[in-house]
């Protein structure tokens, strides 16, 4: 599995990164410029990646963190979002329905759609997939003029990332963002400023979908375990009811039930 | 007794047209030009008000079916039938709404192959589908009957209790479920709606509101159609009534029961009610035990929501179902159903948007094409309800009789043929037909332009990360391609306040193509002069130590070849004297003689940049590649 570190200390906010993005892409530099303009975080359907520049002045890339566990991925219906090996979640744009769950469902509101159009899709960064699997670099980390991003095996990018913030302390706050966060992301950022602003929460440090699967996976049970409960309870008001009309056909009275009084 | 709705039908038929013509719209422009959706807030009214609210509505024929065919309490049989059909047509019309929510309608087919047992989404759909289906089948003997095919009602009645059963352990699923689906986002909701107990919240909830919309449609159909029972001088007469009741699904012989109509819906009333106080103590203990309570002291809007929200689902039916005066008079009742459903529905909006607006630090507000199709597919199906109401044995059997009177007095159907028939001999016919054809149009025709609708549709703020008061944009303001951060605040203040925009924005120019920055700041951008002739002249007077009457007059010839016009282009070229100045420079081309200095950017480009992405990219060759695919780490 392939992760990419940001070190947040280096970024000079150039954005070639988002530039080779969209070249790669085929997104349009004009519309993706005109969006970082209308979209209040920076990403739209046609800026796959951005660079955040956060509360502190720092800048911050902002695209999918490709979670280890992703929420998207167990929110989809259709399995259109898979987790690949390599470490991308990927998008299957023949499934997708649109039904915009993921959307919902990420943490960190990445997915984005493409609203002008009839027959719209979603959009988001796959860390080129495709070059992943022909032996490449993603684009933007070829692209970076400053050294920010560092790409490789995600326990040796999680090694060197400890490495950092251990031999330079008076350059990096103690913590690497993505290590444990939402049960561990792909891209991973080393900084001197807090990241909350990108979605970011120690809080959560399981996955998202181990609130969901476990119970999801009871759903059988339940169903069944009412179905069950149902026909027992009936089965035993039956037989009441079928005593009490036995009892009252052998003491004489008419059929008419008592109906419960209120009121 | 007809009449008495032709105005409300009317008003459906204008509200369902537009959501006709709302739906054409959006299946030709699409959703983002039609809706107010954004990727702030993928959900808006028809997934979260028709879809999650509409859906909870109709949990009647789960609940009405559970308490008559399991529990067996044959008081509320007559019930059975509303139940379901408001079941059957309250699942259609979410299924109606969610068709032209989802981005492509054509792939709805879509999970019912490509499956993700791991979504609660893929649940619900299932659910949903093989619940419509029940449903359905539910509902079939009573539309049927009508035509008389025994055999087929006979078949059906004997699968009766089987099909109710698998209904209600559907039910049970899909209904938490749908409050499941929101369990995936605990860092986005807001505390005081996320709890991991929303499936139990929303099934109960869901199961209190449908039983009230029974007894809300029920007192309904009674005004409109049938006051005796329920607004008759006998109704309130508790003793001594009894009444036949006639199975509906399973046709078994009728039975008699005692008691009014009104104390049944009474009844029926006060269990959905002690079902919503069971909703309220859990939600109650749900707040103390994750501490959010605090978060409703706390006076944000979320807040009082949150209390308005409670008060409309449970405080208000409560107390008119417990005060004895209100429970039995039809008013209380159906008060406490409305305002039941009410609170269900805005229990929904709340939990699928409202406690978005904090996370997403946006404000969505649907736009009027959602508005249109959302409620123009319920009242569709609202006059789908009339009609089979009126036609066929849904609340008694007393459509023979309406027929009749119909046959006798009006059109076979509602006001449409009515307006049809003697739209143009009618003056007061032609107003309606204005009602029902002209106005929905003409609102549509309002819309705002479709094509471009989007980027004005969701008004954003902005995020923290750019300056929250916008007093820096990010502008392309030369349209070069190359943006940068523009001190818009700055601008204005230093060219003179607000009076100030027309110097640099232009009403005449269109799309406010304002003015570029390179007019102003030249010597950013193009080549400027910055030969300064005065300084020229003083400098060589003292380098030469030129003297005599008119020493300025001598200094002439340092630079101007004589007897040539004096100008700069005839001068001496700048770097004769000025070669050493630009030792680290290359020299640029567009300005040989140095009298026009080259931009600051040309000049940036030409030196520091010249060395610096040379370092730049040797810094990568150098540390970068080490990490890379098929490399060994150093």
């Amino acid at each position: 599995m392939y992760a990419i570190l940001v070190d947040v200390t280096r970024c000079t906010g150039c954005e070639r990164c988002v530039s080779a993005c969209l070249d790669i892409n085929d997104l349009d530099h004009q519309r993706a410029a005109d969006d970082r303009l209308v979209s209040p975080d920076g990403l739209s359907a046609n800026r796959l990646l951005t660079i955040d520049k956060v509360e502190s002045g720092r800048f911050a890339r902002k695209s999918c963190m490709h979670c280890v566990d992703p929420t998207c991925v167990s929110a989809c219906l259709v399995g259109g979002l898979t987790k690949s090996k390599e470490g991308p979640v990927v998008y299957d744009a023949t499934k997708c329905i649109g039904c915009r769950y993921c959307m919902l469902a990420c943490p960190f509101h990445i997915p984005r759609y493409e609203w002008d159009r009839t027959l719209p899709l979603v959009k988001k960064c796959d860390m080129c997939m495709d070059r992943l699997q022909e032996g490449q670099r993603p684009a933007c980390v070829e692209a970076c003029p400053s050294d920010v991003l560092l790409f490789g095996e995600r326990d040796r990018i999680l090694k060197e990332a400890h490495n950092r913030i251990r031999t330079n302390p008076d350059r990096y706050d103690q913590h690497v963002w993505g290590e444990d966060e939402f049960g561990g992301t792909c891209i991973l950022y080393v900084s001197d400023v807090d990241l909350g602003e990108l979605g970011w929460t120690e809080l959560m440090t399981a996955g998202i979908p181990s609130l969901t699967i476990p119970l999801i996976e009871k759903t059988p049970f339940i169903g069944g375990g009412v179905a069950v409960g149902l026909l027992a309870v009936n089965w035993i008001i039956r037989r009441r009811m079928r005593l009490a009309a036995e009892q009252s056909s052998e003491s004489g009275s008419c059929d008419e039930r008592k109906s419960g009084g209120i009121g | 007794m007809v009449r008495k709705t032709r105005h409300f039908k009317d008003i459906l038929w204008v509200i369902a047209l537009s959501g006709l013509v709302a739906g054409v719209f959006r299946l030709w422009f699409g959703l983002g030009a039609t809706t107010n959706l954004s990727d702030a807030m993928p959900w808006g009214l028809w997934k979260v008000f028709n879809m999650v609210g509409g859906v909870a509505l109709s949990t009647s024929g789960f609940t009405v079916g559970l308490l008559v065919y399991v529990l067996k309490l044959e008081r509320f049989r007559p019930y059975v039938k509303p139940a379901i059909l408001v079941a059957f047509l309250g699942y259609g019309c979410s299924c109606t709404a969610l068709l032209f929510d989802i981005g492509l309608p054509q792939r709805f087919w879509h999970p019912i192959f490509m499956w993700n047992e791991h979504s609660f989404l893929f649940e619900v759909f299932w659910c949903v589908l093989l619940y419509f289906t029940v449903t359905a089948i539910e509902l079939l003997p009573t539309i049927i009957e009508r035509f008389r095919s025994e055999r087929i009602v006979r078949w059906l009645h004997r699968a009766a209790f089987g099909v109710v059963v698998v209904g209600i352990s559907l039910s049970s699923l899909h209904h938490s479920s749908l409050g499941s689906l929101f369990l995936v986002t605990p860092t986005r909701l807001h505390p005081l709606w996320y709890s991991s107990m929303l499936p139990v919240f929303f099934i109960l909830s869901a199961m209190g509101a449908g039983i009230m919309v029974v007894v809300l449609l029920r007192i309904l159909y009674a005004r409109w159609y049938d006051p005796e029972p329920v607004f008759g001088p006998d109704s309130m007469n508790i003793d001594g009534q009894t009444c036949v009741i006639v199975d509906p699904l399973s046709g078994v012989k009728p039975r008699v029961v005692r008691g009014t109509e009104i104390t049944r819906l009474a009844q029926l009333a006060s269990i959905a009610v002690s079902i919503l106080g069971v909703y309220f103590l859990l939600k109650a203990a749900d707040l103390i035990r994750l501490g959010t309570w605090r978060a409703l002291a706390s006076g944000t809007w979320e807040s009082w929501l949150f209390g308005l929200e409670l008060v409309l689902a449970v405080v208000l039916p409560i107390t008119l179902v417990v005060i004895p005066g209100s429970r039995r008079s039809p008013a209380g009742l159906g008060i406490a159903a409305f305002s039941a459903a009410a609170g269900l529905i805005l229990n929904r909006l709340d939990v699928g948007i409202f406690g978005y607006f904090q996370d997403s630090r946006t404000v969505y507000f649907p736009s009027l094409a959602e508005w249109a199709l959302g409620f123009g597919v319920i009242a569709a199906a609202g006059l789908i309800f009339l009609y089979l109401a009126e036609n066929f044995a849904i609340f008694d059997e007393r459509w023979k009789e309406r027929r009749t009177f119909r046959m006798l007095f009006q059109p076979a159907f509602d006001t449409l043929s009515r307006v049809w028939s003697t739209a143009l001999s009618d003056n007061l016919n032609r107003v309606t037909l204005i009602a029902v054809f002209v106005i929905p149009a003409a609102w549509v025709m309002m819309y705002p332009p479709f094509s471009a609708a989007h980027s004005s549709a969701a008004a954003v703020l902005p995020s923290a990360g750019i300056d929250p008061a916008r007093t820096v944009l990010h502008v392309d303001g030369d349209r070069s391609g190359v943006s940068c951060d523009f001190p818009h605040v700055e601008h204005q203040t230093r060219l003179g306040g607000t009076d100030s925009c027309s110097i640099c924005h232009h009403v005449s120019l269109p799309k406010d193509h304002s003015t570029p920055c390179s007019r102003c700041h030249r010597s950013m951008i193009e080549p400027t002069s910055i030969f300064d002739h005065t300084a020229h002249l003083t400098y060589t007077l003292t380098r030469e130590n030129l003297t005599g009457w008119y020493p300025e007059n001598r200094s002439c010839a340092v630079c101007h070849v004589p007897d040539q016009p004096k100008r700069g282009s005839s001068a001496k070229p700048c770097l004769e004297c000025h070669s050493k100045d630009m030792w680290c420079a290359v020299v640029p081309v567009d300005s040989a003689d140095l009298m026009h200095a080259c931009s600051f950017s040309q000049a940036m480009h030409n030196t520091c940049v010249t060395c610096h992405t040379h370092e730049s990219v040797r810094h990568i060759e150098y540390r970068g590649i080490a990490f890379g695919i098929g490399e060994s780490a150093p």
